[in-house]
């Protein structure tokens, strides 16, 4: 078991339509800053390797990077945290705002892929809000898995929040559920978050296992 | 599938006279069917069986043999599905256990390789064995023999099946065909909902569960057969095996019991938390027809409507106002004269006769958006419950669309009235909360 390489990963969510944070892997820090430039700050770091599967955890990512000096800090830090272990690479990620959502997938023995949903943060770490369905589904039955959520009125824009684009996280869902159909070797993906806002939805973190 | 729920002939391969032996039980309900079938006792160690005279081998039986049970032990069992298969019976149930269940793999892999040679359908091993009331087929060794009635029950454990015989006879509840499927070295539990799908007798399938062999396939067939007939499922192991994808979010998240739910509620079967709603469950689809969201409560005692309300809520079950139309009905009436509060529920207060019953139960059903009805009747003084129990059959009849359940609450008092309901097809329920789960099964996705 093992975490699909970065560009493998970019490969499959262009294949698929699922739209992802910009983001660049990296083993130079100097290469890393010219592309958080060229992104503009804040950005975000992460490591990403094969075998690393909690990468905050091991203090593999930093968020909120707002110039050249914390970048620098931000990237040996990581690299300090990550000495010793085989990494593909640091990423260097735009960092967006809005709401969080997760949506993720993993093959059960008898059902075959389930498709899972639900907003991000304690939502899902703590309350376990989520969703499940067995793929296929379409983008109705996307919905109605959004819809089953508690937390979904927070979606909506309940007191005060921004509305987030639903139509946009049902997309998602729904090319997970082709992807997984079709891409028979992956065990299990975690798009954890996937930032929403009123106009989009995009992965933010991306974590394909094969 | 007919030599399975229908045969003209049985051999019992492994009868005994010996009390307390499951050679017993199966050679003592089979005989019970005699005079629909030719029965055959095969013991090469027994002249005589409950005054059938035994054949020594099943290649001794000159007539054909459409069902041939097995309740030898195990080691002897691949032997004599190899003869049942060379006498080319119509299918055959292995009773006997000792195979995939205890470590036995080869044993069953080798059982099912010659059967699907022979092209012979297979149930078990490891099973109760197979029940159909309407034709007096009991080829089981169930403690007894369950009611005709239109509930199929598919059971993967034998113990439990014997359980549920138990129950439903206190309960009143009969049933189409059952089956104890056991370990499915051949035919399995997909292969008998779908065979149920055009089973004239069966209106609802009940399923116990524990696994699926291919969930994917059983969720195909499952979605093609609640097209026509309601089937509700209680599956037990509800622990999390999910350890292997443990290292993800949707890994912990979707335990087993949550995926199998998301299964279930995708292809349409109503899946239950236990065996009693199981068959509260059942019950309702067997006799009533199903509905959109939108009921209405009608009820003499103001608590119980207050908790059914309550249950309601919790079920995600709607209940529509009274329409203006509704009110003005009930407001003609002298009867309704004393009920100030006219809603939904509605409540007749104690001293309701059964003519504000009545009119009360026509209120409700008239009203277009009030889809279905649970009727609440708590034993007042004065209350006369066979007489609503008879207005609700009468009234249900101009109503055929909307289902109707009941709570007549009260023992004793009221069982003269629940016996009223049930011989007329109308599901009573001892319990607000189990009424209430019980229309839910019946209101459409």
């Amino acid at each position: 078991m093992e975490i699909l390489s970065f560009e493998e990963t970019k490969k499959l969510l262009v294949k698929y339509k699922l739209p992802f944070c910009r983001t660049e892997i990296f083993n130079s820090k100097e290469k890393a800053l010219s592309f958080a430039q060229k992104l503009g700050f804040p950005v975000v770091l992460k490591v990403h390797a094969q075998k690393i599967f909690h990468k905050s955890e091991i203090g593999g990512v930093k968020t909120n990077i707002k110039d050249k000096e914390e970048l620098g800090k931000a990237w040996e830090e990581i690299s300090k945290n990550v000495e010793g272990k085989n990494i593909e690479g640091i990423l260097v990620q735009e960092m967006l705002k809005g709401n969080e959502v997760a949506i993720g997938m993993k093959r059960d023995s008898q059902f075959g892929p389930v498709l899972m949903f639900g907003l991000g943060g304690i939502f899902i770490e703590i309350i376990k809000d989520v969703s499940f369905r067995i793929a296929p589904i379409d983008k109705k039955e996307a919905m109605e898995m959004i819809k089953e959520t508690k937390g979904f009125k927070i979606l909506e824009g309940a007191r005060g929040r921004k509305k987030a684009d639903l139509d946009k996280i049902a997309e998602i869902i729904v090319g997970l559920s082709n992807l997984s159909m079709k891409e028979e070797n992956i065990k299990s993906i975690d798009f954890n978050p996937v930032m929403v806002d009123e106009n989009r939805a995009c992965i933010a973190d991306f974590r394909i296992i094969v | 599938m007919k030599n399975i729920f229908n045969p003209k002939s049985i051999a019992l391969i492994g009868a005994s006279g010996e009390k307390n032996t499951v050679g017993f039980g199966l050679a003592k309900n089979i005989l019970e069917g005699k005079n629909s079938r030719k029965v055959f006792f095969v013991n090469p160690f027994k002249k005589n069986v409950l005054g059938l005279d035994c054949f020594e081998k099943i290649k001794d039986i000159k007539e054909k043999i459409d069902l041939a049970i097995i309740a030898v032990p195990a080691k002897i069992v691949k032997n004599i599905v190899l003869e049942c298969c060379e006498k080319k019976v119509g299918a055959i149930i292995i009773v006997s256990s000792g195979f995939k269940e205890s470590g036995n793999e080869k044993e069953e892999e080798e059982i099912k390789s010659i059967v699907k040679k022979f092209k012979i359908p297979l149930i078990g091993p490891n099973c109760l064995g197979v029940l159909n009331p309407s034709v007096n087929l009991n080829a089981s060794f169930a403690p007894l023999n369950p009611k005709k009635g239109n509930i199929a029950f598919l059971s993967q454990s034998g113990a439990l099946l014997d359980s549920v015989l138990g129950k439903s006879e206190e309960e009143n509840i009969g049933f189409s065909k059952i089956v104890s499927y056991g370990n499915e070295a051949d035919l399995n539990l997909t292969d008998f909902i779908d065979y149920l799908k055009d089973d004239v007798e069966t209106k609802v399938i009940a399923i116990y569960f524990e696994g699926l062999k291919d969930g994917r396939k059983f969720m195909e067939i499952a979605r093609e057969v609640v097209k026509t007939k309601p089937i509700v499922a209680i599956k037990s192991g509800r622990s999390d095996k999910g350890k292997e994808a443990a290292t993800t979010h949707t890994g912990t998240l979707a335990g087993d019991y949550e995926v199998y739910k998301a299964a279930m509620n995708q292809c349409g079967v109503i899946s239950v938390d236990t065996l009693e709603e199981l068959f509260d469950s059942s019950r309702a689809l067997a006799s009533q027809p199903r509905s959109e969201n939108g009921i209405g409560i009608v009820t003499n005692g103001g608590g119980l409507g207050v908790l059914a309300v309550d249950y309601c809520a919790e079920a995600g079950i709607e209940m529509p106002a009274l329409s203006k139309e509704t009110i003005s009905f009930l407001n003609k009436s002298k009867e309704m004269e004393k009920v100030l509060i006219k809603g939904n529920p509605l409540d007749l207060i104690g001293d309701a006769l059964s003519d504000r019953y009545g009119i009360g139960i026509e209120a409700m059903l008239m009203q277009k958006d009030i889809n279905g009805l649970i009727v609440i009747s708590t034993p007042q003084i004065m209350t006369e419950h066979e007489k609503n129990a008879k207005i609700i059959v009468e009234i249900r009849k101009k109503y055929p669309d909307k289902p109707i359940v009941c709570c007549f609450l009260g023992g004793k008092l009221v069982s003269p009235a629940v016996k009223v309901l049930e011989e007329n097809n109308i599901p009573n329920y001892p319990d607000v909360k189990k009424a209430v789960k019980s229309i839910k099964g019946l209101i459409k996705k």
